[in-house]
């Protein structure tokens, strides 16, 4: 059991559980190397190539380092922005007589939303 | 002859390197081991006083190795065990004084006498960490159940397998039975757990340790003491006996578990993918 789980339910965890559970996620850290300005980095980065297909809400993506099941998890959390979900389209090169040079497809759910 | 390098070190300062070094290599000469401990710690040299041969030092590591005495010059005769030797650390050099290759040829001259050669590594992740394991077939880890000190102990792990070296084992020092028992100090399991390490020894919280230090005689002389008698079993560990843990606070289902995770049944979980920088 967990110490959140612990916190959750009725029973106060001792200290030499709370001391294992602390050293997971410590360690977990410390093992993949993730300090805060890596964890920013890779936010950044994956945020780059999401954006290129979806329109993400910049402010609202979360990347966190989680331990569950025995195993160290990179969750990231990317909203995608209510208002539209755009897609850019860049024509094959082989169709060089093309007039098409770039193509943006918004795809507008405001309005499901009220549903 | 095939002898054996082993490396104690732990990371964390403080949690039992030394007086490890001293009991194991105490013990292994009792057992008819011919054996050389080797103070690593250049510029806070411990070892001497801990086997209480601190009069006794002429020559010292760095002499040997820049060439100003031979080695048989530098090795201290312990006074009691006929077959143990100690290579005592510089006091006033630099702890940059030696390099890795220096220190990995060290080791191989002493491989030629001896049947075990014990390392007693400095503090910290530097060059006199690095130097204590260049020339190491095995390393001990030493760690205390708290945080600090395991955490430490898994940065030591990581850079351990880094360096190439096979998987090192724990000695768990100064376990406070009673403080398991309350929940108030993680449990044996718990450490081995958390670090994914195999067992080679526990060592209790023990007035003893002191004692035995203060007088310059390792605890491992003194059987009715309970340190002394688990680092006695320790180092019968590593001479292949199979050794029960004593029963420091665990329950049998515990101990089950223990045997497992030392080695003696199939492994608990898989490794941890460590960091293997510095
Ligand atoms: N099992 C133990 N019980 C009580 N005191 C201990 C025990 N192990 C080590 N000590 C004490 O802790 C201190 C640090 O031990 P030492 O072996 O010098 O650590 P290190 O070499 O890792 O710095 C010493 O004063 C030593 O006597
Ligand atoms: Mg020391």
């Amino acid at each position: 059991m967990g110490v959140f789980e612990f916190m959750a339910g009725k029973k106060k965890p001792s200290p030499g559980e709370v001391a294992k559970e602390r050293l997971k996620v410590v360690l977990a850290h410390d093992r993949l190397k993730l300090n805060p300005e890596l964890l920013e980095l890779i936010r950044g980065e994956i945020l780059s190539v999401v954006s290129r297909r979806l329109a993400i809400d910049e402010d609202q993506v979360q990347v966190n380092l989680a331990h569950e099941g025995g195993a160290e998890k990179l969750l990231a959390n990317m909203p995608i922005k209510r208002e539209k979900i755009t897609f850019e389209w860049d024509p094959p090169s082989h169709t060089p007589n093309s007039n098409v040079l770039h193509g943006t497809v918004h795809v507008d759910t405001t309005d499901d939303e009220q549903a | 002859m095939d002898s054996r390098v082993i490396t104690i070190t732990s990371g964390k300062g403080g949690v039992g390197k030394t007086t490890t070094t001293a009991n194991l290599g105490t013990a292994l000469a009792m057992q008819g081991k011919k054996v050389v401990v080797i103070d690593g710690d250049i510029g806070l040299r411990n070892l001497d006083a801990v086997l209480g041969l601190e009069n006794h030092i002429v020559y010292d590591l760095v002499d040997v190795v820049e060439g100003q005495c031979r080695l048989r010059q530098a090795l201290i005769k312990d006074k009691r065990q006929e077959e143990l030797y100690l290579l005592p650390a510089a006091q006033t050099r630099d702890k940059n004084a030696v390099n890795s290759v220096q220190m990995e040829q060290l080791c191989q001259q002493l491989r030629q006498e001896f049947d075990f050669v014990l390392i007693d590594s400095p503090a910290g992740i530097e060059q006199g960490f690095r130097n204590s394991i260049v020339g190491a077939d095995e390393i001990i880890i030493v760690a205390n159940p708290e945080m600090a000190s395991v955490r430490d102990a898994d940065r030591i792990i990581g850079l351990v397998e880094a360096a190439g070296k096979p998987e090192p084992r724990l000695i768990l020092n100064r376990l406070r039975a009673e403080m398991v028992k309350r929940g108030d100090m993680m449990a044996v399991t718990d450490v081995l757990e958390v670090l994914s390490i195999d067992l080679l020894g526990v060592v209790p919280e023990d007035e003893a340790i002191i004692i035995a230090t203060n007088k310059g005689e390792p605890a491992v002389y003194d059987k009715r003491t309970r340190a002394g008698r688990a680092f006695t079993h320790a180092a019968q560990r590593i001479l292949g006996e199979e050794v029960p843990l004593d029963d420091l606070v665990e329950s049998t289902s515990l101990l089950e578990r223990l045997r497992r995770l030392m080695g003696f049944g199939p492994a608990l979980g898989e490794k941890p993918v460590r960091s293997q920088s510095s």
